[in-house]
């Protein structure tokens, strides 16, 4: 039945920006063979079961990430983070340190442009390294559903 | 303690000032014996700091927010349009503001007495530039009408909570610098010198002036206009019933006949109540305490503040609504990090959207920043559509706001001793 006490999806945003962001972290590896160890760490996390998957389980505790991909870029040069977020992603630094700060600590130390590291005591340093690298994109930034958060859907999802 | 005073004071020679600051009778975070008849605070601006003669390296050592203070980080807090800091009729932002005395006590004579004594302690050293008085209404509530201040966080390693939550108590270095904060492995840095910074905590001081009328307005409104009680719609935009009954006990009236104990009025959690048919996901107890609902960042305890704080202005009087006078809440808002802690909640919590489901567009609607009309506030009923109660402005305007370091003993002891720089 039609959840009758379902908070609403509001249909039209705030303005005429989307409450989802977009992020396209951008992170230099330092060498070939630090590539190599990406890969095999990145092939294992994701290999692992979702309940074992810590990226997987940091965004579901997160509950403000609708996507999140990891992509080598230019001859495996480069690792990108691209994900779709709600809000903007300074207000939530901390809980997305303390939720996924290990799994950017392992990438993090075999990139060539790495702030200080671990990512949990360097916090401040770490947001300015995401924002310095941050690709963002060309605006605007398309939304099939503009006004509405990952939590307005898990919501709306949700068995009555 | 049913009345409270805030004095602002200007330093004119450093060196006496800090030989007066060493004298305050300053009240230690010891349990008490016998509740005693005053207590004083000691708050300290960033200007403050510089007129006191710190030396630079230690000026530069404290975080930018407090630096800053309150005015060019307004917009941030929503203190914005009429609440704006060139409004401030109460400024305590000004610059010649460098410390805060905060005298607590059990009645107003025996604060006007401690004021006398203290008074003489910084005579010829520092000037009163402002003064602003807080006083328990009569029937312990504030301005709306509530009875006020259940909910604070349990700290580790304080003192036990009169009224507990069934949250996990907050690290002491949520509210404490030096010690690990609510954050994975982080410690909050520490203002250099360690005798100076540790053990100290930050304090928003926010005047904070309340629209009776407006409140009053809309309560008598609301059966017309959108099919609700006033009483249940003035519940339903706090998150409780004015006696303190939270709805999440109790969501129709204010006396279940099971009554409600006191030390059981914050023990409770929303996970039971995920959509809001008992108490609003939107209302202002839950933007601001949201406990183990579901929300972005994924945890409601990490951006806890200790409040303190008492009403000022006369009581309001319904037969006579626009009497002009200015009343609301001097409110004192305790944290280790303004930033993550104050900032975060008036932002995220208060005057955001996003953090939680099915509030979009819509902002707190008692303390939110409904400038113009654009206040907006959805009902969810158990069983039906929900009612949206629109049009409302902003109940609450920000008159004036301080951001100051609460010093521990020793650092106070610390300043005293600092040799004359200036």
């Amino acid at each position: 039945m039609s959840s009758a006490t379902s908070p609403s999806i509001p249909t039209t945003p705030p303005s005429n920006q989307t409450v989802q962001s977009p992020l396209t972290l951008v992170m230099q590896i330092k060498s070939p063979a630090a590539y190599q160890e990406l890969n095999g760490l990145l092939q294992q996390i994701q290999g692992a079961p979702v309940d074992k998957n810590p990226i997987w389980l940091a965004l579901n505790q997160l509950r403000n990430v609708h996507f999140a991909r990891f992509v080598f870029l230019n001859n495996n040069t480069q690792l990108a983070v691209i994900t779709t977020y709600d809000g903007t992603f300074e207000a939530y630094i901390n809980e997305f340190i303390d939720a996924i700060g290990d799994v950017f600590n392992a990438l993090l130390e075999r990139m060539s442009d790495a702030p200080p590291l671990p990512v949990q005591k360097n916090r401040d340093a770490f947001l300015a390294y995401v924002k310095a690298n941050d690709l963002r994109a060309i605006e605007p930034f398309y939304s099939a559903y503009p006004a509405a958060t990952v939590l307005d859907i898990q919501t709306a999802l949700a068995p009555a | 303690m049913d009345a409270l005073r805030v004095l602002a004071l200007r330093v004119d020679h450093a060196d006496a000032a800090r030989a007066a600051l060493g004298k305050l009778p300053l009240v230690s975070g010891a349990p008490w014996q016998t509740k005693p008849d005053c207590c004083v605070n000691l708050a300290l601006t960033y200007s403050g700091l510089q007129a006191l003669g710190l030396p630079a390296s230690s000026l530069s050592s404290f975080p930018e927010d407090f630096q800053q203070g309150p005015v060019p980080r307004a917009d941030i807090v929503g203190d914005t349009g009429d609440s704006a800091p060139e409004h401030w009729t109460d400024n305590f932002a000004a610059a010649d503001v460098h410390v805060l005395i905060l005298i607590f006590a059990q009645t107003a004579e025996l604060r006007d007495q401690q004021a006398r004594t203290l008074a003489e302690l910084w005579k010829g050293a520092m000037t009163q530039i402002l003064v602003k008085d807080g006083d328990m209404l009569p029937g312990q509530v504030a301005h709306f009408g509530y009875r006020d201040g259940f909910s604070q966080p349990t700290i580790d390693g304080g003192l036990p909570n009169p009224v507990p939550d069934v949250l996990p108590k907050a690290p002491a270095g949520e509210f404490l610098l030096g010690y690990q904060s609510q954050f994975s492995q982080f410690t909050y840095p520490v203002p250099q010198p360690d005798s100076l910074g540790l053990n100290g905590s930050f304090l928003a001081l926010r005047i904070l002036e309340q629209d009776c009328a407006a409140f009053d307005q809309l309560l008598k409104d609301a059966p017309a206009k959108f099919g609700i009680d006033g009483e249940k719609l003035a519940a339903k935009m706090v998150g409780r019933w004015r006696n303190g009954v939270p709805l999440h006990a109790s969501p129709d009236t204010d006396a279940p006949v099971l009554e409600i104990a006191l030390e059981a009025l914050n023990n409770y959690d929303y996970l039971d109540d995920l959509k809001g048919a008992r108490c609003p996901i939107g209302s202002h107890m839950r933007r601001n305490n949201p406990r183990s609902s579901p929300i972005a960042g994924g945890v409601g305890t990490n951006h806890r503040i200790v409040r303190r704080g008492l009403p000022y202005g006369p009581p309001y009087d319904p037969a006579n609504p626009n009497d002009g006078i200015g009343r609301g809440l001097l409110g004192l808002f305790i944290v280790v990090s303004l930033k993550d802690q104050f900032e975060f909640l008036m932002s995220e919590w208060v005057n955001g959207s996003i953090f939680a489901p099915g509030i979009g567009g819509t902002k707190d609607p008692i303390l939110g920043d409904n400038s113009n009309n654009s206040g907006r506030f959805v009902i969810p009923v158990a069983g039906g559509k929900p009612i949206v109660v629109s049009g409302f402005g902003r109940l609450v305007q920000t008159r004036g706001a301080a951001y100051a370091f609460l010093p521990s003993l020793s650092a106070v002891k610390f300043i005293a001793g600092l040799a004359g720089t200036v």
